[in-house]
């Protein structure tokens, strides 16, 4: 041991002596105090108490957690604490056990191994020096709580600063989306919005892949579109993952308020560097294009329902005035001239709803006009236009991919007061065509010729009268045979009295109709070669089928299909 | 002696040819004590010679520009690797040479009356030839400080000397302690030649 100049030696007992000795002690004390582990004050004491006492060993033992207290002996370690005295017998320098604890405290021991026991002062100091380093060691544990605790503390308070910052950057998010829903910016606001809070190319495409709206730089075109196969297994993987997925070099996600609406929110990403914060637009985006999406269908709806409801009155006939405020609601002229056109027919499943939008989608092609609606078996259309109706009858089978397909068109009005009667004769026109018989086609009532006369008089008893004059025995014979004289008589008389012509009309064997002639003449005893006796026959025949025709027209009005 | 210096902390003054011993936990606390040091030098007009381990010397030279100067070479700042642990290795010999090599200079070409020099002693942590001999050229400096008027500060961070045994081989090589901003005379410190001695 060497002895430092300025630490006198412990039994100098002058003032001086001890006035550098509590510095020596004073200094080392701060050291400890100022130390960052528990070893460096540990060996600042070991090394100290060499000095202070003529010990031969030193060492420090500590608890590993604050201990029992200050009044705890060493006498369990067989070693004892300094006010017991030396206890270790057998050979060997003596131990002496200084406690180091503090108020708070106890954390261990410092033991002194020494040939000759320490005298007073040597005890005092060296009893001075352990509580020091008590001091210094509790100090040292609590600031390392306190140290553990504050980084918790602060560990927290990132995690909560983070947390609230997400929170703050998802309400902006929705803040800003939610001002686009209710402005009714529509699918152009929401892609710009999205644009704005991510800083990346936004589309907004329909279910099939077609742009709808596109915001920011580089807008590819043309558009980009997956095949069919494609589209429809991306549509899947998004929907099943309810959020978006990475695509090529986008991200997409897809939203369907309802089985058959579909909409899709694209962020072009290329280099794939996109933040939970911009995929967390991108999904807050989608949510408001679902809002967007199922408003406009409930608006396609609302509009289709509300013109229904004007086609229906206007064929009923209704308040001009009314009618003509909601057509302009519709952004529909009603101050045109329409004429009824009714569709009769199929496609080849006989889905009626797949036959309507043939319809619907042929009117639009030919430019007939866009309200319709269904009314019992037949679809009924306000043409605004006139059009080469044959060729609109054809547009709707090429449209249902075949079927059956007949039409009857009213006349013209140049006001709304007119589609009543316009309905009146698109029916007449279609009843006349049914009664006539032939192959399905576009039948005007304008172009019924003496059909049109006969479907107009006033007093249809006359007509019965007439028709009855002359074909009373062959109208008896049918109903009583189930027979087909009357109408076998009209075919004939329609076809100029050519044999081949009216038995390919009836569909029957020339024979056959040479047949029924017979038994015309034998029971009507006209001659029918006599030119006069034709013409009255054929207006006659004409007359009753035109009669039939109305009377299923009176029928199916009381009672609509 | 009998002349104070400033330390540039509040109250606490030093004397010509002391050699002290500041211990400091962190840059932060280091700062605290180099800075003033180094201001009160540059404003009483000494030689100031800063040697720094974990700091850029040009970026502790930009934390003094306000200061008044002598002349532009009143103040110079070195890197460890460029003094302490020149060539690689800790040569004390040649580190003596360089602080006496430094003062005869400052008072051979310059009219300066005093040098004070700081060390931030951290390089001698590294595991480099010669590093085990800091002890014996700390009680060596003792010596070669009276052939000039100069005072020495040798900064220990306690956050990276956590050896306490080495701790307590530093304390008796300084016959000051400057801790927790106070400068007291060292009562562990030991002559040079008995320590020297007694470490043969």
């Amino acid at each position: 041991m060497i002895c430092p100049d300025g630490v006198p030696d412990a039994h100098d007992v002058t003032p001086r002596a001890t006035l550098s000795r509590m510095r020596s002690l004073m200094i080392l004390a701060q050291l400890m105090l100022e130390s960052s582990t528990e070893r460096q004050i540990t060996q600042l004491a070991i090394g100290a108490a060499r000095t202070l006492a003529a010990c031969t060993r030193v060492h420090a033992e500590l608890d590993e957690e604050l201990g029992p207290g200050p009044d705890m002996t060493m006498s369990t370690r067989g070693v004892p604490d300094v006010a017991s005295g030396p206890a270790a017998e057998g050979r060997g320098p003596r131990r002496w056990a200084y406690p180091l604890h503090s108020g708070r405290g106890h954390v261990g021991w410092l033991i002194v191994a020494c040939d000759t026991p320490p005298d007073d002062e040597e005890h005092f100091l060296l009893r001075s020096l352990a509580q020091h380093a008590g001091v210094a060691l509790v100090n040292l544990r609590l600031h390392e709580q306190q140290r553990a605790a504050v980084a918790e503390a602060e560990r927290v308070n990132a995690q909560l600063h983070e947390t609230l910052e997400a929170l703050r950057r998802s309400m902006d998010v929705h803040a800003r989306l939610t001002a686009v829903a209710a402005s009714g910016q529509g699918r152009q606001g929401i892609a710009e919005a999205v644009h704005e809070l991510t800083g990346l190319p936004v589309a907004v495409e329909d279910g099939f892949g077609n742009l709808r709206a596109w915001a920011g730089p580089d807008r590819p075109d043309p558009y980009p579109k997956d095949s069919e196969a494609d589209r429809e297994r991306l549509l899947r993987l998004a929907l099943r993952e309810g959020r978006p997925v990475r695509e090529g070099d986008r991200w997409i996600g897809v939203s369907r308020p309802q089985q058959d609406v579909t909409g899709a929110l694209v962020l072009f990403d290329p280099e794939g560097l996109a933040t939970a914060h911009q995929l967390t637009a991108l999904e807050h985006g989608l949510t408001i294009l679902g809002m967007e999406l199922a408003r406009l269908r409930s608006l396609a709806e609302s509009e289709l329902r509300v013109r229904r409801d004007l086609v229906e009155e206007l064929l009923a006939g209704t308040d001009e005035d009314s009618a003509l405020r909601r057509a302009q609601a519709l952004r529909y002229d009603l101050e045109r001239p329409h004429r009824v056109v009714i569709v009769e027919g199929h496609d080849r499943d006989h889905d009626d709803e797949a036959f309507l939008h043939g319809v619907r989608r042929a009117a639009r092609d030919q430019q007939v006009g866009s309200l319709l609606i269904r009314r019992g078996a037949h679809v009924v259309v306000l043409a605004d236009h006139d059009a080469d109706w044959e060729r609109f009858r054809t547009a709707i089978l090429d449209e249902v991919r075949g079927g059956r397909c007949r039409l009857g068109i009213g006349n013209r009005y140049p006001t709304i007061a007119g589609i009543p009667r316009s309905l009146h004769e698109a029916e007449v026109a279609l009843r006349v065509q049914d009664a006539a018989a032939g192959d399905a086609r576009a039948t005007c009532y304008e172009a019924l010729g003496v059909y049109q006369l006969l479907a107009e008089v006033r007093d249809p008893a006359a007509t019965e009268a007439f028709g009855r004059t002359w074909l009373q025995p062959l109208l008896d014979y049918d109903e009583q045979r189930n027979a087909d004289l009357v109408l076998t008589l009209s075919r004939y008389l329609d076809h100029g009295g050519n044999y081949d012509a009216s038995a390919g009309a009836l569909f029957i064997h020339r024979s056959t109709l040479k047949y029924r002639l017979h038994r015309i003449r034998e029971i009507s005893g006209y001659d029918l070669s006599e030119p006069d006796t034709r013409f009255n026959l054929q207006l006659a025949c004409r007359a009753w089928e035109t009669l039939n025709a109305l009377r299923r027209d009176v029928d199916d009005t009381a009672t609509p299909a | 002696m009998g002349t104070t210096l400033a330390t540039g902390l509040p109250g606490v003054s030093m004397n010509v040819s002391d050699h002290i011993c500041a211990f400091y936990r962190g840059v932060q606390e280091r700062d605290e004590v180099l800075l003033p040091y180094l201001r009160a030098g540059l404003r009483a007009g000494d030689k100031c010679i800063c040697v720094v381990d974990s700091t850029d010397p040009d970026a502790l030279c930009a934390e003094l520009t306000d200061e008044p100067r002598v002349d532009d070479d009143q103040l110079s700042a070195f890197r460890s690797e460029d003094s302490y642990l020149l060539h690689g290795r800790f040569a004390p010999d040649d580190m003596l040479d360089f602080w006496e090599s430094v003062a005869r200079s400052a008072f051979a070409f310059h009219d300066y009356t005093l040098v004070r020099a700081v060390g931030e002693m951290t390089w001698a942590l590294r595991d480099l030839p010669g590093v085990d001999l800091l002890v014996a050229y700390e009680a060596e400096l003792n010596r070669q400080l009276h052939k000039y008027p100069q005072v020495v500060l040798c900064l220990y961070d306690l956050e990276r000397f956590t050896d306490g045994e080495a701790l307590m081989e530093i304390l008796r090589t300084h016959p000051q302690v400057l801790m927790s901003r106070m400068l007291v005379d060292n009562p562990w410190y030991i002559e040079p030649d008995e320590l020297l001695t007694h470490q043969r």
